[in-house]
């Protein structure tokens, strides 16, 4: 094993002894609640940019898998009282069919044209939701979660922990992703489809395959989204804001690697939830949109990309 | 400054002199700390047209301090904006009991924003005002939970009643129902064709539309073609500016004698404004008309301060829907705590199941899941509407009660074609 992979391994394992320690060093449980939100964007992003970052493919339909992850786990717990673990597993099962079906019909598409197209999954998935009465159509959901095990303290401090478990997985998973012949074969497709073609690069499986993980990823981080908010409607488990900052976040941080959704993530919605109890008011929506600008405009390839110019690597 | 050990000890002493309020407050003088009230407000996002209820949290809060605080303790307000969205509901809530310690929380706004809220504050056994939650607690039943809004006893299906027993009185047998595909409008549409199975009506037609529906006129024919003899509508402001308008330009049957009922929009100066004269006619539902049987000194007070304001921060001029209610949830906490003297949850929650409560929209009591014993949702009718001037809103006459029978103010006038071109 590379040291590289050594230290990103020990990283994984601090990281998950922190998210199940955390809960009984911090008693107050605002942290987790507000924790939670920043590690399901950490997932987010870094689901969206496994296609979205890697091949170069921009995808506006985060939330339609955040969505569709978010209502199969509602309805498996509150039909079949599957436990969470269960249902994380369906829901990335499932978000997995979900974008390879996407990708079949959408990736012969590229460019503006695909992202119109991703957008459109978004629409019609809430449109199915809002008429499935079983799903609690327009009205919503109410999901009251079971007790949380003896090992955790309480049910936000719970749902932390299985949401440090998944972003740890997500991310592990970019990195393998990154690093192994798919991510090298999708960043040949990022910088010119038709040469990494006529290089006998298997373009179409390539992408199918991202989107696969990709759409995986993003319905997991929805899996635990009813039972930490105990109520699902379709406006929200669908709002555009989730796709906007799945494509926000890893700007900001960069696409070219695994580190970049995770440092966008960590940042933004870090600034998001200090913004909602400290500025709150319309100006914390200004502000957001202020730092979004700045990275933009000063960082264009993101956070890592500056660090990694600085060290010299490659740009790919 | 001569020395260095001078200017230690003055560090010390004016460190001392700062650490001493946080060491001292919290146990010797915990009686004389503010009594928070914490709450959520969608100041940002698709609902921010309701954040004018912040100017009634704000009211209160003033005239409660001026008159001396609770229990000789000032109020202090904390909001967080939600910016409409149920996702950041559970984190506000948290940072407000577990960060901030407030005593006393109000609910953000409409059902689905409080929904994520019932489950935390039923684990945690918190005191809450609910704002404008429809059937808001019928799933939690916490009994430490009130709502400030009129809805009544089982809500979810019986608060726009009041169309129905109006319909009843007309003698009609048919009537349709449409409605916006969301959860508000839905959930009145569900409730208004259970009452009219109920009176024996028949629905001749039932259809929602998609929330960005613009262009009603098929549905308009289609509505004419099943001859209905009233028409419930369950609409959002944008639709029910465009329902109101295709109903000027296609028409509707000379049959048709009550055309409204659970259209949002025409309860705000917006749409008051813009559709004017073309609203008269409409049978709608509302929480507050300036009519005579609901005008006291209490709510004229309330409105001359409120009006300025709103003015001053551009929002809804007139406010006659959220604002007196918000202000409402203030007087509820205030009569918990000044009633059982207590900041207890459970102290304060018994108080108000056990005493009704008077308020500036009048005496309120509760149930055993905090809904108001009486439904107190009026069905106005607009008339005699003239240009688009909203100064004549402040009149009586202009929103008549036509139920619930204890405000009445006037009777319907009928059909809606005739009472349309008065």
């Amino acid at each position: 094993m590379r040291k590289n992979s050594l230290v990103f391994l020990a990283g994984i394992v601090i990281v998950l002894a922190l998210g199940f320690l955390m809960p009984w060093l911090l008693r107050n449980p605002f942290y987790f609640f507000a924790g939670y939100v920043v590690l399901q964007y950490v997932t987010i992003a870094t689901g969206w940019n496994i296609l979205g970052g890697y091949a170069g493919y921009i995808n506006f339909g985060a939330a339609g898998f955040f969505g569709a992850g978010v209502y199969l786990s509602a309805f498996l717990f509150t039909s079949f009282g599957l436990p969470l673990p269960l249902c994380i597993l369906a829901a990335a099962i499932v978000g997995a069919i979900l974008g390879v079906l996407m990708g079949y019909l959408t990736l012969r598409i590229q460019g503006v044209y695909f992202a119109i197209a991703t957008l459109g999954l978004v629409v019609v998935l809430e449109t199915i939701v809002h008429n499935i009465s079983g799903l609690g159509g327009a009205s919503g959901m109410a999901v009251y979660g079971p007790r949380p095990p003896a090992w955790s303290p309480g049910p936000s401090q719970y749902n932390f922990t299985v949401m440090v478990v998944i972003a740890v997985v997500s991310v592990a998973l970019a990195r393998w992703v990154e690093i192994s012949w798919i991510g090298r074969g999708l960043r040949a497709v990022r910088a010119s489809e038709d040469a990494a073609e006529c290089s006998g690069v298997p373009t179409l499986r390539l992408k199918l395959v991202a989107c696969a993980l990709s759409g995986a990823v993003l319905a997991a981080a929805g899996a635990p989204y009813p039972f930490y908010t105990s109520f699902v409607e379709p406006v929200t488990a669908f709002s555009l804001i989730i796709g906007l900052n799945a494509i926000a976040m890893p700007l900001i941080g960069g696409t070219r690697t695994w580190v970049g959704p995770v440092i966008g993530a960590l940042l933004l919605a870090s600034v998001q939830q200090i913004a909602t109890v400290t500025i709150s008011s319309e100006l914390n929506i200004l502000f957001v949109g202020a730092v979004l600008i700045a990275f933009v405009a000063f960082a264009p390839g993101g956070i890592s990309d500056l660090f990694g110019r600085k060290k010299g690597r490659a740009r790919l | 400054m001569k020395t260095r050990r001078q200017f230690h000890k003055l560090m010390a002493v004016t460190a001392a002199g700062l650490a001493a309020p946080a060491i001292l407050g919290s146990k010797v003088f915990a009686q004389d700390k503010p009594i928070r009230v914490g709450a959520s407000v969608s100041l940002t996002g698709p609902l921010a047209s309701t954040k004018n209820g912040q100017i009634g949290y704000e009211l209160w809060r003033d005239d409660v301090n001026a008159a001396g605080g609770l229990l000789g303790r000032k109020v202090e307000l904390v909001i967080y904006d939600d910016q409409s969205s149920a996702a950041n509901v559970p984190a506000i809530y948290s940072k407000l009991v577990d960060v901030d310690a407030c005593d006393v929380l109000f609910s953000p706004y409409g059902a689905n924003l409080s929904a994520p809220v019932m489950p935390f504050i039923k684990q945690r056994d918190l005191f809450m005002i609910g704002m404008f939650g429809l059937a808001g607690n019928d799933v939690a039943k916490h009994d430490k939970f009130f709502h400030s809004g009129p809805w009544g006893p089982n809500s979810g299906r019986d608060w726009a009643r009041g169309f129905f027993d109006l319909a009843k009185a007309q003698g009609v047998k048919k009537i349709a129902i449409i409605n916006a595909d969301l959860e508000f409008s839905k959930n009145a549409a569900k409730g208004g064709a259970d009452v009219a199975k109920e009176y024996g009506m028949e629905v001749v037609f039932n259809q929602s539309y998609p929330p960005n529906t613009s262009d009603f006129s098929s549905m308009i024919r289609n509505i004419n073609a099943g001859d209905p003899e009233a028409i419930f509508i369950a609409s959002y402001p944008a639709d029910s500016t465009a329902i109101i308008r295709g109903v000027k330009e296609i028409g509707i049957s000379d049959k048709v004698k009550l055309f409204g009922g659970a259209m949002i929009g025409p309860q705000y100066g917006a749409l008051l404004g813009s559709l004017g004269p073309e609203l008269n006619g409409l049978v709608n539902s509302h929480t507050f008309v300036p009519e005579p049987t609901m005008q006291t000194p209490a709510i004229k007070s309330f409105f001359d301060r409120y009006t300025p304001i709103a003015v001053k921060q551009g929002v809804d001029p007139l406010g006659f829907y959220i604002p007196p209610f918000y202000y409402v949830a203030g007087q509820l906490a205030a009569a918990a705590i000044t009633g059982s003297k207590s900041v207890d949850p459970a102290k304060m929650a018994a108080f108000l199941h056990a005493n009704a409560v008077d308020t500036i929209v009048g005496k309120i009591a509760f149930t055993e899941i905090g809904d108001w014993k009486e439904r107190r949702v009026l069905m106005v009718q607009l008339r005699g509407i003239k240009g688009n001037d909203l100064e004549q809103f402040r009149n009586p006459g202009h929103q008549v009660i036509l139920d619930p029978p204890s405000l009445k103010t006037g009777e319907l006038a009928a059909p809606y074609n005739k009472a349309r071109a008065s």
